[in-house]
């Protein structure tokens, strides 16, 4: 039993640490921000994690700090450009950065370990700590879930003009929607770096970005529960099924496009849905004769 | 005290959408703006909120000059809207959808909202108890858990106006507000409207229906071609022959 659950332990390890990216790449979606970012971001916290670990000899609490202040503070430069765009456009540019991201990682040798990237991180980072960073997060979504920002995000993606004839300030919302996700993007990179002795450049590429998306598109963008949902089957998916496991991009690839297609509003949206519209509907022949009669 | 509009001028290219257009709405009253299609009527109140950029003349509430301002600030002076072509949330509850309308009221600092601290929790609460009151009132108490996007034209329209109010305006603009609704849904809004008033809030109405205008309002005013042509009571201005000329072959009598 015990060497059961400890054979599991990588894939809850995997799990948890996705399962935070895709948080905040649901905190911008949901605010309206077109941003594909969250993988440049969590690389920014983990090699300023990496980097001040090894190299400064930082404490691992301090480094992981540092990290979620560098992810938010890129994000907020990278809100300055990303606020006169929208759509497609934000998708596009934030696209570039995490190719500008990449790049240094590559070429800035010095600072970064170039393509050798970073070794020797002291491994800090275990199963029951990503445990209380999961919970935290969550936590945190929900909180801003059910505040007056989660209410402004909610009005800001389904109608800009709606959010602002009712004083929403579009800017400052979406600037503090795409900061706080990337502080946490940095807070899960710098985890990822304390979680496994080595950073190389390409780790947090075009793959990762994809499957991030794949999480919060497959799973919803707007309930609390997407994240999650999305986040287990497809982690678990390819254990499952062992022979789709060498193809693991490849099933995320047709997963996200049938989800598209068939589940727009992903997996966990889809099934609350409906199961609002039944308990509605249970309740519809008394309403719909009071309706009529106001 | 009032919404002063001093030569409001918008053009779209060569469009003259609206032409040195004076407007006093004061707080208190019902004020009517009437004109057939392409009039310019909508143009006028994007203006007033922030949403199209004015060509020329001000725009000023209660001596504050908010021509230029962006539509959020404008919101904070105190200026709420409905939507002619309907703008409601539609992934969300019609609660949820009147919630947002408290925005320009909640205190709660940004970071008792991120931790989900008490007084976070409580303005919530606080903002679900107004905004069930204010599903009462407009006898909607029922309909407070469905997604607004499933409702019909007469229910979205009140979930607009009940949104707008929940801002808790001085000034409420209603562009044709009762449009598809029936006389029964139109009466009761029109009781609602002159109680609005005679709580202080100043109405600008636009609407086609000129006996709903004529019943409610003590003084309107009639936009052609993006000028005014007529401005006074209802009855005089309604006999005005440039009125009667603009609305020939009109069917909206
Ligand atoms: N964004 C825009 N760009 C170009 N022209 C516009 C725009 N908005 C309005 N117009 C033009 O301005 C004129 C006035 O339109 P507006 O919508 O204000 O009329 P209205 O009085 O509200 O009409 P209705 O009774 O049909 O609602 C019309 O000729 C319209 O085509
Ligand atoms: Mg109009």
């Amino acid at each position: 039993m015990m060497n059961l659950l400890l054979g599991y332990q990588p894939l809850l390890d995997l799990f948890l640490l996705h399962l935070g990216l895709a948080y905040a790449q649901w905190l911008v979606l949901r605010a309206g921000v077109f941003s594909l970012g969250t993988v440049g971001l969590a690389a920014v916290g983990a090699y300023t994690g990496g980097i001040l670990v090894v190299t400064y000899g930082l404490p691992a609490p301090l480094a992981l700090i540092a990290s979620a202040l560098s992810g938010g503070l890129v994000a907020l430069a990278l809100s300055v450009p990303l606020a006169r765009l929208r759509g497609i456009y934000q998708a596009i540019a934030t696209v570039a950065f995490i190719q500008i991201v990449l790049s240094l990682n590559i070429y800035a040798t010095n600072v970064t370990g170039g393509a050798q990237g970073i070794t020797g991180i002291p491994k800090t980072v275990g199963t029951p700590l990503l445990l209380l960073a999961g919970a935290a997060t969550i936590y945190l979504m929900y909180a801003i879930t059910h505040s007056r920002l989660g209410r402004a995000f909610d009005a800001i993606r389904q109608n800009e003009a709606v959010a602002a004839s009712l004083g929403v300030s579009i800017v400052r919302h979406q600037t503090l929607a795409f900061v706080l996700s990337g502080a946490l993007a940095g807070v899960y990179g710098a985890l990822e770096a304390f979680h496994s002795y080595a950073l190389v450049p390409s780790q947090f590429g075009f793959p990762y970005l994809i499957a991030i998306l794949s999480y919060v598109v497959f799973g919803g963008r707007t309930s609390l529960w997407g994240p999650i949902v999305g986040t287990a089957v497809l982690i678990l998916l390819p254990e499952v099924v062992r022979p789709l496991a060498d193809a693991r991009m490849l099933v995320f690839g047709i997963l996200l496009i049938l989800t598209i297609n068939f589940l727009p509003k992903g997996i966990a949206d889809t099934l609350i849905e409906r199961a609002r519209g039944r308990r509605l509907g249970a309740r519809r022949p008394a309403e719909a004769d009071t309706a009529k009669g106001s | 005290m009032a919404l002063i509009l001093d030569n409001l001028s918008k053009r779209f290219g060569g469009v003259v959408a609206s032409e040195n257009v004076n407007i006093t709405v004061p707080k208190g009253k019902i004020t009517g703006l009437i004109g057939p299609n392409g009039a310019g009527k909508t143009t006028i109140v994007n203006m007033i909120t922030g949403m199209l950029a004015v060509s020329g003349g001000t725009i000023r509430v209660d001596d504050t000059d908010i021509t230029r301002a962006p539509a959020d600030q404008i919101c904070r002076a105190g200026l709420a809207r409905t939507f002619q072509n309907i703008r409601i949330l539609p992934e969300n509850s019609v609660l949820d959808n009147i919630l947002i309308g408290f925005h320009r009221h909640e205190r709660c600092s940004t970071l008792s909202a991120l931790l989900g601290l008490p007084a976070s929790r409580r303005e919530t609460a606080a903002m679900r108890a107004r905004a069930e009151a204010l599903l009462e009132r407009f006898g909607m108490r029922h309909l407070a858990e469905y997604p607004a996007g499933g409702l019909s034209y007469g229910h979205q329209r009140r979930v607009e106006m009940m949104r707008a109010l929940a801002s808790e305006p001085e000034y409420i603009l209603l562009d044709e507000p009762i449009a598809g609704m029936n006389d029964v849904e139109s009466d009761a809004l029109a009781v609602l409207f002159r109680d609005l008033a005679d709580s202080g809030i100043g109405i600008l109405l636009i609407e086609h229906n000129l006996r709903f205008v004529t019943r409610l309002c003590q003084h309107i005013y009639v936009l052609d071609g993006g000028r005014l042509i007529a401005e006074g009571a209802p009855e005089a201005v309604l006999s005005d022959p440039a009125v009667l000329t603009a609305y020939v072959g009109g069917e909206h009598a």
